[in-house]
């Protein structure tokens, strides 16, 4: 069956199987042969793969596995590839600035129909009591500046829209 | 004048470590918390939670009216106010003398001159204590950029009414500054209702060492050593120990000594900080005083066996300070770490999510202050500080290597938090040889976020394992089928 895990924005396709004595996944850079046991403690897991031993403390949340391993922490989002392919709409990413948290406009330092330059400001926006000015990803003409000065966002929502790039 | 009955008007683990101390000397004790707030450890700690609103969260913890009604309603006789929100507001101070309450913290005169950057800048001056060469802006605003430019470059720009890092900016070239000025203006007038501002040198390299001091208005004043708080990112810190390893004996006598005379100055009552900060060549100058307890208070309680909050109630309620300057020592090292639900490799973005998982260290030298619960929420409307992680060794080597285990086993799982951050900058040599500034963090950025060991395929590996729809969904296709896998390379 498959899945496409995300670790850090790369997203990689996998196949789980089973070979009959043990559970086998198919990666794109081989095949590796994996047990999961639980441990006892809450979360706790002893993972065996790649001939190495790890103890770890996992939690499975809606959209993504959390995992303790070693002293680190680590989130892999799950992506159902059904999912995937209903779900897109069509934009580019690099098309919008996007909420990295909720907040407030501080100011609007362009209007639709601007041309602008990447590494632009197209505004300034504060959360967590912190001013950050957000700048044009690309080159291109600005579509949409959904946000006014003095507006709240939330986490998510679009703060600018440029034009797509003609082909 | 005695306390049976203290509100704690705070949250989090300030206020789940306040009223531990105050249940354990025997007094009633209660809480706030804001409508829509998780559940969190002081709530159940306190005898009695006291509900609040207000249009934001925050709002409701800054609302003196409210909680000054609370605390009547109830009938306590002393709010401790925590640190943070109104814990440095002279009108809270005031409206609570209006209504008979015992204020647990300094007089509203004092807060009022050490909440002035300016006045308490002044009048620290004034009696012979060092200050670093500045600029301010009410002297004579019209020339204030002329003056600006006299203190030098690099300079630091500072909101009058300022705290906690908020609408600082450095400086370095002649050309930023109006702009610089403009921002740093807006910025203060947004977060404190103050464009004023001020200027000062900035310090290359500087360490942030500050001293606990503690009076009872009667005369009495003490210091409590210092704390090194020089691992900052953003201008707050993340990391705090005690004692500095920048400070010879002698060097740690005298900063320790100012510290004791400028509370000495104004006849302090209760718990505060004086900040200096201190150059690379061994001068140091007065920065501010903190008239409240500081987040990094227990690594002075883990040295000096002192607990400050029992200090600050003996001294709320009239009562002379526990001890002569004799009679505290300095014994080890201690130190604290700021967990924080925030991404340290996305410029310290703070994270939310909830909590699906949370085992916190313990052991030997270990402490743990924390403000969050296992299945609890971490949202954007409080700090992204959730708890604090406390150790004590019998040197600085034995502290680091505690504080190292115990951060690699903090678990909290749902919300990225900078647990991993935090045992990297432990485990640099710079940190470890005592060699930082409160540029550290800045400048090691690299280093210190760096990609580790890649152990995608088993992260992978787990996630598949405990997929139960996707283990369920594998087991359930014919096993000729299943052997033969989606691929083979």
């Amino acid at each position: 069956m498959q899945r496409i895990f995300q670790i850090d924005g790369v997203e990689t396709d996998c196949w789980l199987g089973h070979d009959g004595s043990r559970f086998v996944l198919n990666t794109p850079t081989g095949a590796v042969a994996c047990q999961l046991d639980p441990t006892g403690l809450p979360g706790g897991y002893k993972l065996r793969a790649k001939g190495v031993v790890r103890e770890l403390r996992l939690a499975v949340g809606p959209e993504a596995t959390f995992m303790h391993m070693d002293g680190r922490t680590y989130e892999v989002g799950r992506v159902d590839p059904a999912e995937r392919l209903a779900g897109s709409d069509g934009g580019a990413s690099d098309d919008r600035l996007v909420a990295p948290m909720p907040g407030v406009v501080v100011s609007v330092a362009v209007k639709p129909g601007d041309a602008v330059e990447e590494g632009q400001p197209l505004l300034v926006i504060e959360s967590m009591k912190l001013e950050t000015t957000l700048t044009a990803p690309r080159d291109g003409v600005v579509a949409e500046m959904p946000f006014a000065e003095g507006d709240s966002f939330g986490l998510k929502d679009i703060l600018a829209q440029l034009a797509p790039e003609e082909e | 004048m005695t306390i049976s009955k203290l509100l704690v008007a705070n949250r989090g683990e300030i206020a789940a470590r306040v009223l531990r101390t105050a249940k354990a000397r025997g007094l009633e004790t209660a809480v706030l918390r804001h409508v829509a707030e998780q559940e969190g450890p002081a709530h159940l700690i306190a005898d009695e939670v006291v509900m609040i609103d207000g249009p934001t969260p925050v709002a409701a913890y800054l609302d003196i009216s409210q909680i000054v009604a609370a605390a009547t309603k109830i009938g306590a006789d002393a709010v401790h106010p925590g640190y943070g929100f109104l814990s440095e507001n002279a009108g809270f101070v005031a409206a609570l003398e209006r209504a008979g309450v015992t204020f647990v913290g300094p007089t509203s005169e004092v807060i009022d001159l050490m909440g002035d950057k300016v006045r308490a800048r002044a009048f620290v001056e004034e009696r012979g204590f060092p200050v670093a060469p500045s600029a301010i802006e009410d002297d004579d605003p019209a020339s204030f950029v002329e003056r600006a430019r006299a203190v030098g470059y690099p300079l630091l720009i500072k909101p009058s009414a300022g705290g906690g890092g908020k609408g600082m900016r450095v400086v370095r070239e002649d050309s930023t500054l109006e702009t610089e000025i403009e921002t740093a203006r807006r910025e203060g007038e947004r977060y404190f209702g103050d464009g004023r501002l001020f200027v000062e040198r900035y310090i290359e390299r500087p360490r942030h060492i500050e001293v606990q001091v503690m009076g009872d208005g009667q005369g009495n004043v003490v210091h409590f050593w210092e704390r090194e708080c020089s691992i900052q990112r953003r201008f707050q810190k993340i990391i705090e120990e005690t004692p500095s390893p920048a400070l010879t004996p002698e060097q740690r006598g005298e900063i320790c000594e100012t510290a004791a005379g400028i509370a000495r100055a104004v006849n302090y009552r209760g718990a505060g900080t004086v900040e200096f900060i201190y150059a690379q060549d061994g001068a140091f100058y007065f920065l501010e005083m903190n008239t409240r307890l500081q987040v990094e208070h227990p690594v002075t309680e883990m040295v000096t066996g002192f607990d400050l909050v029992a200090e600050q109630l003996r001294v709320a309620a009239g009562e002379c300070l526990s001890a002569a300057q004799a009679d505290i020592p300095q014994i080890g090292h201690s130190i604290e770490l700021r967990i924080c639900a925030e991404d340290a490799t996305a410029d310290f973005r703070p994270a939310i999510g909830d909590i699906l998982l949370l085992d916190e260290p313990m052991g030997e030298g270990i402490r743990v202050d924390s403000g969050i619960l296992d299945g609890g929420k971490v949202t954007t409307d409080f700090d992204p500080m959730l708890s604090k992680l406390i150790v004590h060794g019998r040197d600085r080597a034995q502290a680091i290597t505690r504080a190292r285990n115990a951060v690699q086993n903090y678990v909290v799982l749902g919300v990225t938090t900078n647990t991993g951050y935090l045992d990297e900058i432990l485990a640099h040599p710079d940190f470890a040889s005592g060699d930082v500034s409160t540029g550290f963090l800045a400048e090691q950025s690299e280093t210190l976020t760096a990609p580790g060991e890649d152990v995608s395929d088993l992260l992978m590996a787990a996630a598949a394992l405990s997929d139960e729809r996707l283990v369920s969904d594998v087991m359930q296709i014919p096993e000729m089928y299943r052997k033969m896998g989606g691929w083979r390379n």
